[in-house]
């Protein structure tokens, strides 16, 4: 039993930094916007949140600073693709790059060192105790205790799912996406809806951030996020940017996530790692399975 | 060409002249800084020698990435099938024996069949199942990495060191040197010409070309797109596989942990700032590298931290391609008004 509920909580810390960076890949999918750049904010996100946490010594001030990093990646995104209109696929890349550099340099600048940096000083983000349900055996110990961060996406999915397909204004967001010109036609800009698309994304990353760097474990590394941002794309384009879709796909991941640290016992922990990315492969190949289906 | 040199020159200054802020901001001085950086790949014959040593595996991922994406193919998977090649020269280097002029060769071709290996089971899945090698190939770059790590670790590990790594290859696999010059450059030309060649004059390259400029056009015009897609891929891994073999016969000659780390990458900035050009990526492949065998002697001589680099060619990558992006748009607009003056006069 405590392995199920190992695996089970497991999944859900796996799930959790790919279904928050893929929810902000939604919306910009939705908007229209071919947006690679999430694995770079995830990262300055992750970054920024070790760095607030330990120099201002409080976790929300680190959630906050990790938010601001990720919004800054997030408004050059904007200056360039919209504004300057440079190709979203190059603007994305060299962000991404631009992250794991500017992340790294700073990590020397900063804190002295090469690598990674950890530190007693750095304040995690506290794990939430719900007292009453914390009681029930086996589901108390899964539906309580989790990271903040975790209820807090929990929340994010249905707000998401609220925000684009029942609000005026994610009419407006997915008709960017959808047709652009008649969008433009009716007075609304599309460009103010692409920049807002990508504002949210970046909030969205940069709590995906925090919670790699202050949730799931409590330092910065280099390069951290290890592709995490590319399975989270992946997922958006399996289900299309459907919020609960990502969901149930992020679990899926996680859940391989979860099975590679129990795998561990078994095979050398190289090939444990690779779980994810096979997994996301996998995925994919059902996915064009299925579309073919449907085209036939 | 001209305009694309112009803007590229601008682009570069402007974003130098942008990390010069960023150092100014930190408190360092960008004019000694920037002095150090190319005083130690430029100046003198040993830096240029380590530059253009450097420069070989950039260059190649760079090619490689060129030749994809202008041929329609987004084969972002460099750095997997560059750890792929880098493996099998090797293993090749570890357990054959054969004189230079047999095994030098032997090798090299071992480096190709293993990156296109990689970017053939890409190639595969796209062909069966229809999936993107957009993100394939990325997912495949994170099997590549701990797939080399594990091999490295544990059936090719050396047991006289402590960190992961392989003992050395047979001595004939070492790429000869002469001076400060290794033999690596002599390789990267004649591919380059090879590529060039194969790329800009043969029927097989205009197909490619075609193809990725349009490829509704390409298949009316009777291109066997999805055979072309196919070889394009098989090819550049091979391009990609060969500059991981470079790197293991010309610098450590064995495989360490971390090999090649960034070489693929940067390939794919170079290529995205080149425009896919393929004698924009050569001489951008020689800037980046001049950049980054400075980064070292930046360092001692500054205090820059050498990762500096990484962040001033992200700078660079964005600033070019935006500048140009911009400059054709001013361009086009001043052509107009131009044209409406001829036609109001």
């Amino acid at each position: 039993m405590n392995i199920f509920i190992g695996l089970i909580n497991g999944m859900i810390s796996g799930a959790t930094p790919i279904l928050l960076a893929a929810l902000g890949g939604a919306f910009t999918y939705y908007a229209g916007i071919f947006n690679i750049a999430m694995e770079g904010m995830m990262l300055e996100g992750a970054f920024f949140a070790v760095l607030g946490s330990y120099y201002l010594h409080s976790w929300p001030l680190g959630i906050l600073c990790a938010v601001v990093g990720a919004m800054v990646m997030a408004l050059i995104f904007i200056l360039f693709t919209v504004y300057l209109k440079t190709d979203e696929f190059v603007t994305g890349i060299a962000l991404n790059l631009f992250a794991v550099g500017s992340t790294t340099y700073m990590l020397r600048q900063i804190f002295k060192v090469k690598g990674a940096f950890s530190d007693p000083g750095i304040i995690p983000i506290p794990q939430i105790h719900i007292p009453l349900i914390e009681k029930i055996p086996v589901v108390g110990g899964i539906l309580s205790g989790q990271n903040l961060i975790v209820y807090l996406t929990v929340i994010a999915i249905f707000v998401s799912m609220y925000v684009i397909f029942k609000t005026r204004f994610g009419l407006r967001l997915r008709a960017a996406g959808y047709n652009a010109p008649s969008l433009d036609s009716s007075g609304v800009k599309t460009a103010t809806m692409r920049i807002w698309s990508l504002v949210i994304c970046g909030v969205l990353c940069g709590f995906a951030g925090a919670f790699l760097s202050l949730g799931y474990v409590t330092l910065f590394s280099e390069n951290m996020t290890a592709g995490r941002g590319w399975i989270s794309l992946a997922a958006v384009i399996l289900v299309n940017g459907n919020p609960g879709g990502i969901a149930l796909i992020s679990l899926v991941f996680g859940f391989t996530d979860g099975v590679g640290l129990f795998l561990q016992k078994y095979l050398p922990n190289q090939f444990t790692s690779m779980v994810p990315y096979l997994a996301t492969l996998v995925s994919l190949y059902f996915y064009s399975i299925q579309k073919r289906k449907k085209l036939i | 060409m001209s305009k694309k040199f112009v803007s590229g020159i601008l682009g570069i200054l402007a974003a130098l002249i942008l990390g010069a802020l960023i150092m100014l901001f930190q408190g360092y001085n960008p004019i000694t800084t920037y002095g150090a950086l190319f005083s130690y790949s430029l100046g003198g014959l040993y830096p240029l020698a380590i530059t253009l040593r450097n420069s070989v595996p950039l260059i190649l991922t760079g090619l490689s990435a060129s030749v994809a994406f202008a041929s329609g193919p987004v084969n972002l998977g460099q750095p997997g099938q560059l750890l792929i090649g880098a493996l099998f020269a090797t293993v090749g280097g570890l357990y054959l024996h054969l004189p230079a002029g047999f095994m030098i060769p032997l090798l090299l071709i071992l480096a190709m069949i293993g990156g296109a290996l990689w970017s053939g089971i890409a190639a595969l899945l796209r062909r069966l199942f229809s999936m993107d090698e957009f993100i394939t190939t990325l997912m495949l770059n994170m099997i590549a990495d701990f797939l080399t790590y594990w091999a490295i670790s544990y059936p090719f590990f050396d047991q006289s060191s402590y960190s992961p790594m392989t003992p050395q290859i047979d001595k004939a696999g070492w790429l000869p040197e002469f001076g400060n010059f290794n033999s690596n450059i002599l390789i990267m030309v004649i591919v380059f010409v090879a590529v060039w060649f194969i790329f800009k004059r043969l029927t097989a390259g205009y197909e490619w070309r075609m193809t990725g400029q349009n490829s509704i056009f390409a298949r009316l015009g009777g291109c066997k797109i999805d055979k072309n897609y196919v070889t394009v891929m098989l090819l550049t891994g091979a391009l990609a596989g060969l500059a991981g073999g470079l790197v293991v016969m010309a610098g450590p000659h064995r495989f360490l942990k971390g090999l090649g780390a960034n070489y693929a990458w940067d390939g794919v900035m170079i290529a995205m700032v080149a425009n896919n050009d393929l004698v924009g990526t050569l001489l951008y492949g020689l800037f980046f590298s001049s950049l980054q065998s400075g980064a070292l002697g930046m360092e001692l001589i500054t205090a820059v931290p050498s990762e500096f680099i990484q962040v001033l060619q992200s700078v660079i990558v964005l600033v070019v391609v935006a500048g140009r992006g911009v400059m054709d748009v001013v361009m086009d607009k001043l052509q107009i008004k131009r044209k409406a003056r001829e036609r109001t006069a």
